[in-house]
């Protein structure tokens, strides 16, 4: 083991991570908005979408993060070819965010639809019966109680995302894990086990800042329920 | 520019590893869930220097993508293995490690902290007065165990633990990298003999759907019959 040269290294593992938070970051807020449509979508059930988003979640849970970036890097020009426009390929970054856009807006509406759920029927006859139209009453009574019930099912989805992130190296992304494999094969496989234990490092300190993040919010939730005085067992049924 | 009969084609050869995959997937399951099983009692001790490791490396092994770990253990087992083998004197050689072992041993471990998470839920979730009745009726311990104990928290686990099947079958994709042939391993190897990577990656897809869609229905009725029995 030379802690030297994981030392050494470390600086070029620094240096990329901003690709790996470029593509969390956008993944993570656009995915959010794209399973926001899709959970109102199935909320709805509004007919032609709703079979559409049934296949497109089953298809995102079935298959392994690997082989869809490999389907949306190769596919993706093929499939705007047929619609007429002229790209050959397309560069490794965008084919990753956009995969990861997909996969995670199914992840995260999987989240988002149960916290609707979950929400009693007599909480929208109340706010029904007091006059509040549908923007009021989904801003004023249901989404101040749905943010407390999804709020670990999110923190979740952005560990996961940060971890799959790390197979976006397969199809030329040079994130923290591409550059690993490229300094491993510089290093003529003589210090690999220091390099991969370097990236893990790296990895779990990521993982560990966005679990404090996690943390911060689940404080500050505590915190807004003790003093609103909301009783998440007896309003909602359950208490996460 | 995407040809059909190439995606039948391609299934075809993809198809022939599935029982190889499943296997795998198999055996990490099982080894995960006894190294599972075995943490959980450990950690249920309460030691106090073995309590602090064993929170540490689960935080590791949570923090740390499948992906980085693989190469870790690669890399390093082979070397781990003749370190101590050489302490009893007995040569081996690193580069004679089959790849397969390594696979099975990183996500045999990985899984196992997950494991001893749903082993832990369905513990908690087996009522108290349950265990109560079973000794007041004079049964030993390795009674309680084997027909009160296990048999509920077996229909409690099974849910999440075919759901951890599910994972284990979709995390073997890393083992490409290992040059371990899975499903998605030989969908990259059918296209580059035929320069037709889209439509083996299509049929690798359709593969995994099927998979999945075939272990959840099974999944859901085996589920419905345990659950008879004890409601």
């Amino acid at each position: 083991m030379d802690l030297q040269y994981m030392i050494g290294i470390l600086p070029e593992f620094l240096s990329v991570i901003p690709v790996t938070l470029l593509i969390v970051v956008v993944s993570a807020v656009a995915g959010f908005l794209l399973s926001i449509f899709v959970a109102a979508v199935r909320i709805k059930k509004v007919p032609v979408l709703n079979f559409m988003t049934d296949l497109y979640i089953s298809f995102t849970r079935s298959i392994p993060i690997l082989l869809q970036l490999f389907l949306f890097f190769f596919g993706i020009p093929v499939f705007l070819q047929m619609l007429g426009f002229n790209v050959s390929n397309i560069s490794a970054v965008t084919a990753a965010i956009v995969c990861l856009i997909i996969y995670n807006g199914a992840y995260m509406s999987e989240v988002i639809r149960p916290a609707y759920m979950a929400i009693e029927k007599g909480q929208h006859e109340a706010a029904d019966s007091l006059g509040y139209n549908g923007l009021q009453k989904f801003t004023r009574i249901i989404l101040p109680q749905m943010t407390p019930i999804a709020l670990p099912g999110l923190g979740n989805a952005l560990i996961h995302l940060i971890h799959d992130s790390s197979l976006v190296f397969a199809i030329g992304v040079v994130d923290i894990m591409g550059l690993a494999t490229i300094i491993s094969s510089g290093s003529f496989g003589m210090q690999q086990v220091e390099v991969f234990l370097t990236v893990a490092f790296v990895y779990w300190g990521i993982s560990f800042a966005s679990e404090q993040l996690i943390r911060y919010l689940e404080r500050r939730k505590r915190r807004v329920l003790r003093r609103t005085g909301y009783d998440m067992t007896r309003e909602a049924g359950y208490n996460v | 520019m995407f040809d059909i009969m190439t995606v039948f084609e391609s299934l075809i050869e993809i198809i022939r590893v599935v029982p190889k995959t499943l296997l795998l997937a198999l055996i990490i399951l099982l080894l995960s869930f006894m190294l599972g099983a075995v943490l959980t009692y450990i950690q249920s001790l309460n030691i106090p220097v073995i309590k602090q490791i064993l929170d540490v490396l689960q935080s590791f092994l949570r923090g740390t993508p499948n992906v980085v770990l693989l190469y870790l253990v690669y890399y390093s087992l082979p070397l781990a293995i003749s370190y101590f083998l050489s302490l009893f004197g007995v040569p081996f050689d690193p580069a004679s490690l089959n790849s397969a072992a390594v696979v099975i041993v990183t996500f045999s471990i990985c899984y196992s902290v997950f494991q001893s998470e749903i082993i832990r839920g369905a513990l908690h979730s087996l009522d108290k007065d349950q265990i109560e009745a079973a000794q007041s009726l004079g049964y030993s311990t390795t009674q309680t165990l084997r027909k009160v104990i296990v048999p509920q928290v077996m229909t409690e686990a099974l849910p999440d633990t075919m759901n951890a099947f599910l994972i284990i079958i979709k995390a073997l994709s890393l083992a490409f990298l290992v040059t371990v042939v899975d499903i998605f391993a030989q969908a990259r190897l059918v296209g580059a003999q035929t320069f037709s990577y889209l439509e083996a990656f299509v049929a690798a897809a359709l593969v995994y759907w099927a998979i999945c869609g075939l272990l959840t229905y099974l999944m859901n009725k085996v589920e419905n019959r345990m659950r008879r029995g004890y409601v």
